[in-house]
């Protein structure tokens, strides 16, 4: 199934080298969950990051289904 | 005394002159200085019915007490005041350097009242002070009067003033620091301009004395490596400033769009931290013993938005961006500009052209009354707007009111954004439950810096909240506006203080602030008695804004009756009836809102 993942201002990074903005769409098995899409990429997986699914706050274990997008971001005061 | 100075410098405008006096000790310990001191002399000498643009209003300025210490961010003042834009209480908190030089005059506060016949501006030099003629820089902006003023008293010297929107008395007028920082909310600059007062031109070398210097700069020197650490690793707030929140905010689906019509922006890239610095940075440009430094010196070098200054920061993003359904980066950018040469608060200038964009639209406007079209994402009509507001012109002078009395004067008060009539900052409370409860309470109007519990909902830090979530949300608003009104009286920055000076636990908790306090002042603060003088500040506030008659603490109608039509919280409204009742029972107030006799009492206030 093809799914997105966004990974926002200093994760950029650790996207592929080439991406283009921050997000890319890849192909996963089905089944995934959104701690399994991140540890590839390197995504701090611990409280200094926040992680969401379509936006919403998940339990990390939860399965990511077609067309879905797991975004993270630095833990960070701001705004 | 220590950390506190104990002296204040009292200038009567009516008749020029100037008074020293002592300030209570035992207020300092109370009140904890800064924004709460400032609220303690409010709260004795100001009628909190009185005409905030009356001669009887006071005007104060608020150094706290780790202002001008070693503590990293120890860098910000307060001005407090009866709002004009809110008909309750301002207080707008502004970095830089100028609150530096204004605690190394001597005084912990400046209280000015009364009204000058004509205009003028004050020049304090520690204990020489000086009311003089500022005629000559009467009209001018926010950057040619900071440079006149600076080289007919001294260069070394750091200038508070007030632009063209201040003098007009708009009331989304901000009084401008070192040309870019801003005491920007509630129309702060509009009661200076009450007063003719222009400017204020500050310069000292009384840095407070310590109680404890060695622990003082040990305990700064820590938190300063806490912070290089972090920005090592690569901060956002480092790289980016805070114009990294767009993406975050969209991301979420809080992004303030089309004046809180939708909560996504589909032209977020086109104005968010990369667009910014990959085409307009120039360099980082801290406030004063800031290891964050997350300001920025910006550019548009050539075209007909051609312009240099600071920023914009994610609010002004947010407001003059997406708010105004704006991409066009180069235009915002301007925009930003204009905002700080005329002295304007960039949320309550955004939010306002956003209201008017919709009414407009809508139909509830028409084109004849305003002079020309005014579409959403039209970027030069909003850069008109601006500086018809500032200046008053036509129908500028509706726009220079805020968006509450514009819509309400075209019959639609359905359309404003706003709580005690001060516009949204830039998180839809739709998507962020908490943020609405804040809103909704805020002493202030709508003020993320009120209480920012996007920290939590938005931001993780320290941990992450559920945003859409009303569960524990009372304790959690509740708790962060205490916290934010201790930060803003001791002196420091909220955005270091929040992640570095406080405990990483959900209800965060002052351990280290409280020995800073204590290495400074000598107080012998207990963090459970410095979060009770938070308290304290928070309830006389509370006492002010109800007497002034400003006691319903709601939402507006989009925000309780129009579901988020879009993104991740699509359907959602703030469900204030779940939040609000334990919020009251929380701060030991009746059903109303009133702090009750019992609460009073604990906090040694008196109704």
């Amino acid at each position: 199934m093809r799914i997105n993942v966004k990974l926002i201002a200093n994760y950029q990074s650790l996207l592929p080298a080439g991406t283009i903005g921050n997000t890319i769409e890849l192909e996963a098995p089905a089944g995934i969950s959104v701690l399994q899409v991140l540890t590839p990429f390197g995504v701090p997986l611990d409280d200094t990051s926040v992680i969401v699914l379509n936006g919403l706050t998940v339990d990390l274990n939860t399965p990511v289904s077609e067309g879905d997008t797991v975004a993270a971001f630095s833990a960070i005061a701001g705004g | 005394m220590n950390g506190w100075h104990g002296r204040l410098l009292r200038i009567n405008l009516t008749t020029q002159t100037t008074s020293i006096e002592t300030i209570d000790p035992q207020v300092c310990r109370d009140f904890i200085g800064g924004r709460g001191v400032a609220m303690w002399y409010i709260s004795k000498e100001v009628d909190p019915q009185v005409d905030p643009l009356s001669p009887d209003n006071k005007l104060v300025f608020a150094a706290g007490p780790l202002t001008a210490t070693p503590a990293p961010t120890g860098n910000r003042y307060m001005v407090v005041t009866k709002s004009p834009l809110t008909g309750a209480l301002a207080h707008s908190n502004s970095g830089g350097e100028f609150p530096t030089w204004m605690k190394r005059t001597g005084f912990d506060l400046f209280i000015f009242e009364g009204r000058a016949e004509g205009p003028v501006y004050v020049w304090v030099d520690e204990d020489r002070v000086e009311v003089r003629a500022a005629a000559h820089v009467w009209g001018k902006d926010t950057h040619e009067t900071t440079d006149i003023l600076k080289a007919e008293t001294s260069d070394e010297a750091r200038v508070a003033c007030i632009g063209p929107a201040g003098e007009n008395l708009a009331l989304m007028a901000a009084i401008m620091n070192d040309k870019h920082r801003a005491a920007a909310r509630s129309g702060v600059g509009a009661v200076m301009g009450s007063k003719n007062l222009k400017a204020v031109v500050a310069m000292g070398n009384k840095n407070p004395d310590l109680h404890d210097p060695t622990a003082m700069r040990d305990v700064s020197v820590d938190t300063s490596k806490n912070v290089g650490a972090d920005v090592k690793k690569g901060s956002n707030m480092r790289i980016y400033g805070t114009s990294y929140v767009p993406q975050v905010t969209n991301t979420l689906g809080i992004f303030p769009t089309n004046n809180f019509q939708q909560g996504t922006f589909e032209h977020t890239k086109n104005i968010d931290g990369d667009a910014l610095k990959n085409q307009y940075l120039i360099r980082h440009t801290p406030c004063y013993r800031c290891p964050l430094s997350c300001g920025r010196l910006t550019e548009v070098p050539d075209g007909k938005y051609k312009g240099k200054g600071e920023g914009p920061e994610y609010e002004t993003i947010s407001s003059l961006g997406s708010g105004c359904g704006v991409h066009d980066l180069a235009a915002l950018v301007k925009a930003n500009y204009l905002c700080n040469e005329y002295g304007m608060d960039t949320i309550g200038t955004g939010m306002t052209i956003a209201a008017a964009m919709e009414m407009y639209e809508k139909g509830y406007i028409p084109e004849s009354v305003i002079g020309q079209p005014l579409k959403f994402g039209d970027h030069d009509a909003m850069i008109d707007m601006i500086k018809k507001m500032a200046h008053r012109e036509g129908f500028g002078n509706d726009l220079a009111m805020g968006s509450y009395r514009l819509c309400e004067k075209y019959g639609h008060p359905e359309i404003a954004v706003t709580t005690r009539k001060q516009e949204f900052p830039g998180y839809d409370p739709r998507g962020s439950q908490g943020m609405g409860l804040l809103y909704a309470t805020s002493n202030k109007g709508a003020s993320h810096m009120e209480g920012d519990v996007a920290y939590e909902e938005v931001f993780g830090v320290p941990v992450k909240e559920n945003p859409l979530s009303t569960d524990g949300k009372a304790e959690l608003v509740k708790h962060f506006e205490d916290a934010f009104a201790l930060i803003d009286s001791s002196g420091l920055c909220v955005f270091v203080a929040i992640r570095y000076v406080f405990s990483k636990d959900r209800l965060i908790f002052p351990q280290r602030l409280s020995e800073m306090m204590n290495f400074t002042t000598g107080a012998g603060y207990t963090p459970e008695e410095i979060m009770k003088a938070a308290e304290r500040v928070y309830n006389i506030e509370r006492l002010f804004v109800l007497k002034a008659g400003s006691t319903e603490d709601t939402l507006p109608y989009r925000m309780l009756h129009e579901p988020l039509p879009d993104g991740p919280a699509k359907g959602k409204v703030v469900e204030l009836d779940k939040m609000l009742p334990e919020f009251y029972q929380l701060r030991g107030w009746d059903e109303k809102g009133w702090p009750t006799k019992e609460k009073l009492e604990e906090l040694g206030l008196t109704m």
